[in-house]
């Protein structure tokens, strides 16, 4: 789940220094969710008997709560030289981190709601379990930032919030990608650092494995979810709309990755390659319940990606240059991107039949 | 619920803000049963709820709904969808330069 932080400036004028409570702290940031409904008559009414031997076991699995013990530091997470970091990298770095916060806690958010409002005991069990993940996660990245100095405020609940809705089966894909997608990533830079343990510049990322292993216990019961009903996968509408989906999943994962260069530096992780690994894993795994994958490798995929990216860059100095000839240079690069988000959806998918049975384990 | 005007309540409601190693959150729950519904605004009256680091909060306060209108919520429902890539997440945001 994406979220906006809001900008440090801004903060600062909000908040001043009212919620410091940590004398570490040398900045602060606001996480700012965005709070969304659902139909939730429809999710009651989810049926799990199709799927009901693979539920339970999930379900088992994850009250068991294998990772209980693992969200905590110890002898492994080594000393962080913050102070003599790349300023590039280290704001890069802190972008990551508190990203990945607002995410797992919107997450959280989310889950917590659709727990509360539900009536299916198989949803709220389910969704009981991913919040309780979630807000590990959050608790774990936000320790991360607070030993950088940056005070993570919760002030946001004193705000009014909207509510804006999806519909369940957005929902499905979009989740359903993200856990996915968040395991591929992980996982690739964990067995990376497994071979270049020197570019590992922050001790986090050794708990990467365990850590993605829930995203991907995430993935694997959105996935027995969508295949509760099958018009979810099969219908043609639908089919367009997870290609679609995995189209702007993987562009936009593309556009903000290579918009890191110092991150990936620090790492020694090529982007392109990383992204196309990424791709590859996401698109494989996803096969479980999607009866398609993305041509990745067709001529037209890369070549577009990065004329999207480019246009994302012109994009933004178009904005910083402002007036009319900025908005006129926006508008040029806004076409340019949704061309190139147009060659690429247009590239013929590989189609391919779910297998009987859902369930995957990570294997990565 | 009316065409065009919007209707605000005032609700009972119970503030839980963890702010802890183990988890990270903060949520709403409305006291006498209220739900929200596509377009509704929430906001949680009184001063910011700020848990200090180790710290669980739970608070009773009170806070104020504003219903969107018929219109507004069908709206709400129409184009939600369209707002999809907020429950996607890329380890970054999505400022191009930071």
């Amino acid at each position: 789940m994406n979220m906006h932080a809001t900008t440090h400036e801004e903060l600062a004028a909000e908040i001043g220094e009212q919620f410091d409570t940590d004398a570490m702290a040398q900045e602060s940031t606001l996480l700012n969710p965005r709070f969304y409904t659902t139909d939730f008559d429809e999710l009651d009414r989810i049926d799990v008997t199709p799927v009901r031997a693979e539920w339970d076991k999930l379900i088992g699995q994850m009250k068991s709560d294998p990772n209980k013990g693992h969200f905590k530091k110890n002898e492994d997470w080594d000393t962080v030289d913050w102070d003599n970091m790349d300023p590039k990298l280290k704001r890069e770095f802190i972008d990551f981190l508190v990203s990945s916060c607002t995410a797992e806690f919107s997450g959280c958010v989310l889950y917590k709601e659709m727990k509360r409002r539900g009536n299916n005991p198989d949803i709220c069990e389910l969704f009981n379990y991913m919040a309780r993940d979630e807000a590990r996660h959050a608790g774990f990245i936000n320790d991360a930032l607070r030993e950088a100095g940056v005070a993570v405020n919760l002030g946001f609940l004193t705000k009014a919030k909207k509510y804006t809705y999806f519909r369940p089966k957005f929902i499905y894909y979009a989740t359903y990608l993200s856990e996915k997608i968040g395991y591929a990533r992980y996982i690739t830079i964990y067995r990376h650092l497994e071979q270049h343990p020197e570019k590992r510049f922050h001790p986090i990322f050794k708990w990467f494995k365990e850590w993605c292993n829930d995203e991907f216990s995430h993935g694997e019961a959105f996935a027995l979810l969508m295949r509760t009903d099958p018009k979810l996968t099969e219908s043609f509408v639908n089919k367009l709309w997870i290609r679609f989906f995995l189209t702007a999943v993987f562009s936009t994962m593309y556009v903000r990755d290579h918009a890191r260069p110092a991150f990936h530096e620090a790492l020694g992780v090529d982007i392109d390659w990383y992204d196309q690994e990424v791709f590859r894993k996401t698109g494989e795994i996803a096969k479980q319940v999607f009866p398609m994958e993305l041509d990745i490798d067709h001529p037209r995929w890369m070549p577009n990606l990065k004329r999207m990216e480019r246009a994302f860059r012109k994009m933004e100095a178009a904005e910083k240059q402002g007036g009319i000839g900025g908005k006129l240079a926006k508008l040029g690069a806004m076409s340019s991107a949704a061309l190139a988000f147009a060659a690429i959806y247009t590239i013929p998918v590989k189609k391919s039949t779910p297998p009987a049975s859902v369930r995957l384990e990570p294997a990565y | 619920m009316s065409l065009f005007s919007r209707k605000v309540e005032q609700v009972p409601c119970t503030v839980e803000v963890s702010h802890r190693f183990e988890a990270l959150h903060a949520h709403v729950r409305f006291n006498d049963g209220s739900v929200v519904h596509p377009g509704d605004e929430v906001l949680v009256q009184g001063p910011p709820v700020l848990a200090a680091w180790g710290e669980v909060i739970s608070e009773d306060r009170t806070a104020t709904i504003t219903r969107a209108t018929a219109l507004e919520r069908l709206w709400t429902r129409l184009t939600g969808d369209f707002e999809f890539m907020e429950l996607c997440e890329f380890s970054f945001s999505e400022e191009m330069s930071v």
